[in-house]
């Protein structure tokens, strides 16, 4: 680049006597602090728009009308512009904001959370008078209100800042806190009667400058002198928001977002930040315990003789007789080992990290691949095809709300019913459960100009959405409703792949399911996005053998086991009586298989109830690795506390396993499975310690399909109407009767108990009331249920949130079919 | 010899046989009906104006430089030009949220003559090219609401509201619309923030004028009550006309809201530039003289933000530049009048009082000083002053409004007048306002706020190290 | 040659002060037996010893569990946890109280910046230094062994040797200023009068000089009317 470029890229700027080289538009805050100079403040936050309230950042400013001050938080730079930070007019004015701030705020700093990392504190030292005038009582509220079951507020302590209000209002939509009242008695608060049910709320805790609003889980747990920290990655979901985990006296405390341009921006959900909860609970699996007949209780045992019975068992067993379910809790270096074991020393192909509720491992990594940064392009167009993000994957919804609402981009839904999104899409199409795929290629269909009736939305809706697409296009693609099949999600990507510059994220949203994918955790598939037939013959030799013909997957492992086919099941974190999408076919599995192995950190029912052998497994706090998320982004996950108990490391319980087998896994750090992973696989080439330690907060992109073809259509026909019945649809929700969450001592109130929320329309039909009680049955099996009205579910369709406390949506489900229909009947 | 005194039906307006441009109807008692306005030459200014292009209309108001009556008293007209170009729609606001302590002069114009507000907000409207208009009252002034909302309807129903316009292609819509309460929302971009449903709290500007993004993020026009009144009489009588009234920097009259120590308080129509404060309070056209026995201490020259005028400015001529040079502002035009009767530290206290009462809670220093400024002067009052609080008050005021500030001529302390206005840390003026009472009074009076020290035993504060404090 | 007697002038001051009074005490550490003299030196008025943690004469805990102490600690050997106080049955003004507090005797120097560090005078120093143990465990004292009894006195634990007077002289510290904005106490140095067990006039050249002269201002006047 010539100096007559950068002439015309930069704004030259006078800082305290220093030219500096600003860029057009950047504010002068960001400009100096870029290049050195901190300017104080509290409001100001670079992901939220400035209001320029708590005038701490005044500094004296001369654009050519003499010197005047100016909040730097709201003045983009210009040419020639003179800026004196330090001038006695600047001091002047920021010793007196800060005295204006102290004079109400209560000396609450020795019991004060934020007190020791309160930049109010830091910046009174740095930057204030020194010595207070204000002799007046000061002014008093109640002290810590609770304004949602996680967040506690202190307005005695506010300074007004803004920052939480307009982080409801703007970031997550949530305008539940606002100020009210006036003068000195502004405050912020709740609206009557509703309280800030954010899923987001924690972030208004981390971006308080002050000690007004703090979190329960870590009210009074420590002080930040006491905390050590380490940059990790959010193992609840598969965004992969990036995370510092802190931690004192080996037990982790507190959980904050880290500011990742690429992923979270430093936002995260409450689910991610409060969920580490889970790790510390008093029931967590500490040793390995045995059953010793099916009727008895699991006991505890010793890792020897633990080892000694999973030898038995795998001993002289047909490979085709042993399956292992899950793996989306491990990290990637735990799942290559895992996938090692199984197809390259076990030998056998029944292996799925997916339980039946998410997509096949071809559409996922077989279609051209978005990042989210490419889906949040200004001007581009968003399709969901998926969950509701907010209830899924909360930091990506906030990134996608903020493309649509500040960056212009459209967003487009093909929802079973209403979402998070739906107040701000342009298009909110609902197809009939199970047909998805005809409303894809509707709409795919209407852009070349024929549009139709499809899928119960009516044509012009169709054509509508159709025309406004525009600019690149990203799909966000998942499995919204665990009642239809993937079937015609499948259907629906290939015909969406047929629109001009699309590209695909996945929103499958267990854990690290996309690292489990990539290491080859699916039936025919081999680490680095391989199959069987591409990969086979390089991986056979490095590990010396691989499966010859493609396993099951979940679904076929459950049947297999219930038909006597299989003998050993291993559970690697997983819990299918809870998850899989029909909870009949999940406990028949379980009861016919031989042997359960349960590899877990924490009790779940399927474990509980069938497991003959559980081993202690280390949680993400507790081990070294990285994880993989949706956007194929691999971020470390760095050990902060020692394993509970006597629990080890998936990597290191599979590497004894092959090892009391006779076996050599190869395996002896999480950096060596990395190593491994990185030579043998076609797209980690990219995946060195370097890079990753390059990467720092970002993480390293490993990109491209591998050898994955594009999915071809799935060939289903579209399930037949009956006028009788409705079409279920069971979605997931952000808080449910999860195993981490109902181990989460703050989140496990949070989950609601099961409501059929129907379309105003049926009611009259069916002839129920709304609020009543209801019996929704299916050819599976029936659920008590209250049933409301909710004009976002499109008629002839019945919406029940997914494995809620009590009752669990999949003893309704028929996962053979396309989709599940039930009756509702008035109880 | 006054020719009128008060007019029961107008309470506090006074007739003092000057020129009436904006208060000609004001006699008669049923002066905001649609009938009485049409018999006496209602909507015929828009008439005029219709016949004209939108351009012309413009200019004729600019070449008279109607001042704006809200308070800056920026001209009308030259405001109207920075709207941008092509950026549709635009709207105009109507400030009808009076608020300022002592004023009630457009409360008047809205409950006597609604009409003449309309004509003047269709004049706006067809020199701009608007199509929509927004009248903003003050949630208190229930009468003015009623009869502006009686009013619409009933120029709605005769076509000088609406699609076409007496006939033509002008179409306007005029929207009547009322706050809650709040002294903030007179300021215009608080009250932008209130019409969009938001809570009332000021925008900061630059970086964003109303007129380059206002109302919905649009080019937005707001204007005073009084200011829109003056138009329909422009338009009937032309910029030449206008001129002849007032002085050359500030044509035509404007109405001024006497209140406090004199015989005669009230509202009083008088010509800009021309009549002096002397004038107006001891005229026998106006308000005839300080009360019997006493004499005139001080008095507020222009709304309760205005610094203090004492008895030297008194032959000051009530024009924006002359009262600005002098330290003060013409502001809402309303004068509050105090005899020597009055305490200044009580009179300053009730002021800044008010002032921490209506602050938005927005930014720092006037959330945080009024309140503290007041609580001061109460507890100076109270008989636990101590002798470093009047330094500190105008310490405390400086980091409200940084710099000298604006303050009138003392020629007994040999000291000159600051001319307005005051700088601020602040986003609106609100904070710098309440300001105003404790340096003019310090300024002047600190030997009443001295005899009020008693705590002469104290230690200055500042000797205090602050980060010794602790927990009890 | 060297003079024989040399020898002897050399054990003069050796005889001499053979027959003058001992300038050391007997000190048996408590230990001496039945009539024996077992004499011990006054300590110094600032003499740090064994910790306690006050509380106020209502029976509240002085101490917030803000883990100051911790912090400044250079040796390391103080561990505090806080916790959220019951509102029904509070154990420490306000909303958080010491859940946990342990101070390692084995590791402790009686440097006092704990003292000093505390926001609410919870930690003092007693005058005891005599104590020693037989386990490390019981080097560790909890808030149970450290907190004033119901007299405000420190408990006396079976293996430390609590002489008179020990008790009375638990260690103050000196304010700079006021805490509470009431500006009585503005600029006047003062010890605190609700510090520990006993209260005591200011050491001298603490307050000299710095309080004004017409009366209602002095320390010990401030502190009679808060004890009022």
């Amino acid at each position: 680049m010539t100096d007559t470029q950068d002439a015309v890229s930069t704004v030259a700027v006078t800082v305290n006597g220093a030219e500096i080289q600003a860029n057009p538009g950047e504010l002068l805050i960001d400009a100096c602090e870029r290049t050195g100079t901190y300017i104080p403040r509290f409001c100001y936050h670079p992901r939220m728009s400035p209001v320029g309230m708590c005038r701490m950042c005044l500094v004296e400013v001369d654009t050519g009308r003499g010197p005047a001050l100016q909040p730097s938080c709201m003045l983009p730079v210009t040419d020639g512009m003179t800026v004196d930070t330090e001038s006695e007019l600047t001091r002047k004015a920021q010793d007196g904001v800060l005295e204006f701030l102290l004079a109400n705020h209560p000396l609450d700093c020795p019991v004060c959370d934020k007190g020791g990392e309160c930049p109010l504190q830091d910046q009174t030292m740095a930057f204030g008078p020194g010595e207070s005038r204000f002799i007046e009582e000061k002014r008093h509220y109640e002290k810590p209100i609770a304004i949602s079951d996680t967040v506690y507020l202190d307005r005695e302590r506010c300074i007004l800042c803004d920052r939480c209000t307009r982080f409801a209002d703007e970031v997550a939509g949530d305008t539940l806190i606002h100020f009210m009242d006036r003068g000195n008695n502004t405050q912020v608060n709740t609206f009557p009667d509703e309280p800030f049910a954010s899923y987001f709320s924690g972030n208004t805790v981390q971006i308080c400058p002050v000690g007004a609003l703090t979190a329960k889980p870590y009210r009074f747990k420590a002080r930040p002198w006491d905390l050590e920290e380490n940059l990790s990655t959010a193992w609840t979901d598969s965004v992969g928001s990036r995370i510092t985990v802190q931690s004192s006296r080996n037990k982790v405390l507190r959980v904050l977002g880290v500011d990742s341009e690429s992923v979270n921006w430093g936002w995260l959900s409450d689910k991610e930040r409060f969920a580490f909860e889970a790790l510390n609970s008093v029931n967590r699996i500490t040793q390995p315990m045995a059953r010793a007949d099916s009727g008895s209780d699991l006991a505890s045992t010793g890792w020897a003789a633990a080892m000694s019975t999973i030898v038995d068992v795998l001993t002289d067993v047909d490979p085709a007789r042993i399956g292992v379910i899950g793996g989306a809790r491990l990290t990637n270096e735990a799942q290559y080992a895992w996938a090692k074991l199984a197809k390259g020393i076990l030998g056998t192909d029944n292996v799925d990290a997916q339980l039946g509720d998410g997509l096949p491992a071809a559409v996922v990594l077989g279609l051209p691949r978005a990042t989210i940064a490419d889906a949040c392009r200004p001007g581009g167009t968003i399709i969901l095809a998926g969950p509701d993000p907010k209830e899924d994957l909360g930091a990506l919804f906030l990134r996608l709300r903020h493309a649509v609402v500040n960056d212009g981009a459209t967003l487009i839904e093909l929802t079973p019913h209403r979402t998070g999104l739906s107040g701000i899409a342009a298009h909110s199409l609902h197809p009939r459960p199970g047909e998805l795929g005809d409303l894809a290629a509707a709409v795919v269909a209407a852009g070349s100009g024929t549009a139709s009736d499809a899928a119960g939305v009516a044509a012009d809706a169709i054509a509508a959405a159709a025309a406004s697409i525009s600019g690149p296009v990203t799909v966000v693609l998942g499995r919204a409703s665990l009642a239809e099949s993937s079937a015609a999600i499948v259907d629906a990507a290939t015909a969406l792949n047929g629109l001009a510059d699309v590209s695909f994220l996945s929103a499958l949203r267990r854990g690290n399911v996309h690292g489990a994918l990539d290491a080859g955790l699916a039936p025919g598939l081999l680490p680095g996005r391989t199959t069987l037939a591409d990969g086979g013959e390089a991986f056979a030799e490095a590990w010396g053998s691989v499966p010859e013909s493609t396993g099951l997957d979940t679904a076929g492992m459950l049947a297999a086991a219930a038909a006597g086919d299989i003998d050993v099941l291993v559970l690697l974190g997983a819990d299918p009586l809870s998850d899989f999408p029909e909870a009949a076919a999940a406990e028949a599995g379980l009861a016919g298989a031989a042997t359960v192995i349960a590899i877990d950190t924490l009790p779940n029912a399927s474990l509980v109830a069938h497991a003959d052998l559980v081993l202690p497994a280390a949680a993400a706090t507790e081990v070294d690795g990285t994880f993989t998320n949706l956007e194929g982004r691999v971020s470390v996950c760095e050990q902060k506390v020692t394993p509970c108990g006597t629990a080890r490391s998936d990597w290191m319980i599979a590497a004894q396993i092959a090892q009391r087998l006779g076996k050599d896994l190869g395996i002896e750090s999480p950096a060596a499975a990395r190593a491994e992973l990185a030579a043998l696989s076609a797209v980690h080439g990219d995946l060195t310690e370097a890079a990753l330690a390059a990467a720092g907060v970002e993480g390293v992109l490993c990109s491209g399909n591998g050898s994955i073809a594009e999915p071809a259509g799935s060939g289903s026909v579209d399930p037949a109407n009956d006028a009788y019945s409705l079409r279920l649809v069971a979605t997931r929700r952000m808080y449910d009767a999860g195993t981490t969450l109902s181990h989460s001592p703050s989140s496990a109130g949070l989950a609601r108990s099961i409501e059929l929320r129907l379309n105003p329309a049926d009611f009259d039909k069916l002839g129920v009331e709304a609020g009543s009680v209801v019996q929704l049955i299916s050819n599976k099996g029936e659920l008590m249920t209250p049933v409301i009205a909710d004009p976002g579910v499109p008629a002839g369709s019945a919406a029940i949130p997914a494995n809620s406390p009590g009752a669990n949506a999949n003893q309704l489900i028929d996962a053979s079919q396309p989709v599940t229909d039930v009756r509702v009947e008035r109880s | 010899m006054p020719t009128h005194d008060y007019i029961p039906h107008a309470a506090g307006y006074v007739d003092n046989d000057g020129p009436k441009i904006v208060t000609s109807r004001f006699p008669y008692e049923d002066s905001y009906t649609m009938e009485r306005s049409e018999a006496t030459g209602g909507y015929e200014g828009l008439r005029t104006a219709l016949s004209r292009r939108p351009a012309d209309v413009h200019t004729e108001v600019r070449d008279a430089t109607v001042l704006g009556r809200g308070g800056a008293g920026f001209p009308a007209g030259v405001k109207w030009g920075f709207m941008p170009p092509g950026k549709f729609p635009y709207y105009l606001v109507v400030n009808g949220d009076e608020s300022e302590p002592g004023t009630y002069k457009d409360r008047l114009l809205m409950e006597r003559d609604p009409h003449q507000l309309i004509e003047g907000c269709l004049i706006t409207c067809y020199a701009l090219g608007l199509a929509q208009c927004f009248l903003y009252v003050r949630g208190e002034m229930a009468l003015a609401q009623e009869r502006i909302g009686q009013a619409l309807n009933d120029a709605y129903a005769r076509g000088y509201v609406g699609k076409n316009i007496l006939g033509t292609d002008f179409s306007v819509d005029i929207t009547l619309t009322w706050g809650a309460g709040a002294y903030i929302v007179g300021e215009e971009t608080a009250l932008i923030e209130s019409l969009e449903g938001n809570r009332g709290m000021p925008r900061l500007k630059p970086p964003y004028f109303p007129a380059a993004i206002g109302l919905y993020g649009q080019p937005t026009i707001v204007n005073n009550v009084e200011t829109l009144a003056n138009l329909p009489w422009l338009m009937q009588n032309g910029a030449d006309q206008y001129t002849t009234y007032g002085s050359e920097t500030a044509p035509g009259t404007r109405m001024v809201a006497v209140s406090g120590h004199v015989k005669r308080p009230g509202v009083y129509e008088i010509e800009q530039g021309v009549t002096t404060f002397r004038d107006l309070f001891y005229g026998d056209n106006f308000c005839q003289g300080i009360r019997e026995g006493h004499e005139l201490k001080m008095f507020v020259p222009g709304g309760g933000s205005a610094p203090w005028f004492f008895p030297e400015q008194l032959d000051l001529p009530l024009e924006a530049r002359a009262v600005g040079a002098a330290g003060s502002m013409l502001g809402s035009g309303a004068l509050i009048v105090m005899d020597e009767t009055t305490d200044a530290v009580k009179a300053a206290l009730r002021l800044v009082r008010f002032y921490a009462r209506e602050s938005c809670g927005k930014c720092t220093p006037c959330r945080e000083g009024t309140t503290w400024e007041e609580r001061v002067l109460q507890r100076i009052l109270d008989g636990e002053g101590r002798p470093s609080d009047i330094d500190m008050l105008l310490d405390i005021a400086d980091n409200i409004s940084p710099g000298p500030y604006p303050v009138a001529a003392d020629p007994s302390q040999d000291l000159e007048a600051v001319p307005f206005p005051p700088k601020q840390t602040t986003i609106c003026p609100l904070g710098p306002s309440s300001v105003a009472p404790i340096t003019s009074t310090i300024r002047r009076f600190r030997h009443e706020y001295d005899a009020k020290i008693t705590k002469r035993d104290t230690i200055p504060v500042s000797a205090a190290p602050m980060n010794a404090g602790a927990v009890s | 040659m060297a003079d024989p007697l040399d020898y002897l002038r050399g054990f003069a001051v050796t005889f001499k002060k053979l027959f003058e009074d001992r300038v050391t005490g007997d000190y048996r550490g408590g230990k001496a037996k039945e009539g024996a003299p077992d004499n011990k030196r006054p300590k110094p008025e600032r003499f740090h010893g064994r910790h306690v943690l006050n509380r106020y004469e209502d029976g509240m805990e002085k101490c917030i569990g803000c883990e100051l102490c911790a912090g400044v600690c250079p040796a390391k050997c103080i561990y505090v946890r806080g916790a959220d106080n019951d509102p029904d049955d509070p154990t420490s003004p306000g909303e958080r109280f010491g859940y946990v507090y342990e101070i390692n005797y084995l590791r402790c120097i009686h440097c006092d910046l704990c003292v000093e560090a505390c926001p609410t005078q919870a930690i003092t120093e007693s005058k005891l230094f005599e104590f020693s143990f037989t386990n490390r465990n019981d080097a560790i004292y909890t808030k149970n062994e450290l907190v004033v009894d119901d007299d405000g006195m420190p408990q006396k634990m079976p293996w430390e040797d609590w002489r008179e007077g020990d008790d009375q002289l638990t260690s103050g510290w000196m304010r700079a200023t006021s805490s509470a904005g009431d500006h009585r106490y503005e600029g006047s140095v003062h010890w605190a009068g609700e510090l520990g067990y006993g209260v005591r006039a200011p050491e001298v050249g603490q307050s000299a000089g710095t309080i004004s002269t017409d009366g209602g201002n002095s320390p010990a006047e401030v502190r009679s009317e808060n004890d009022g």
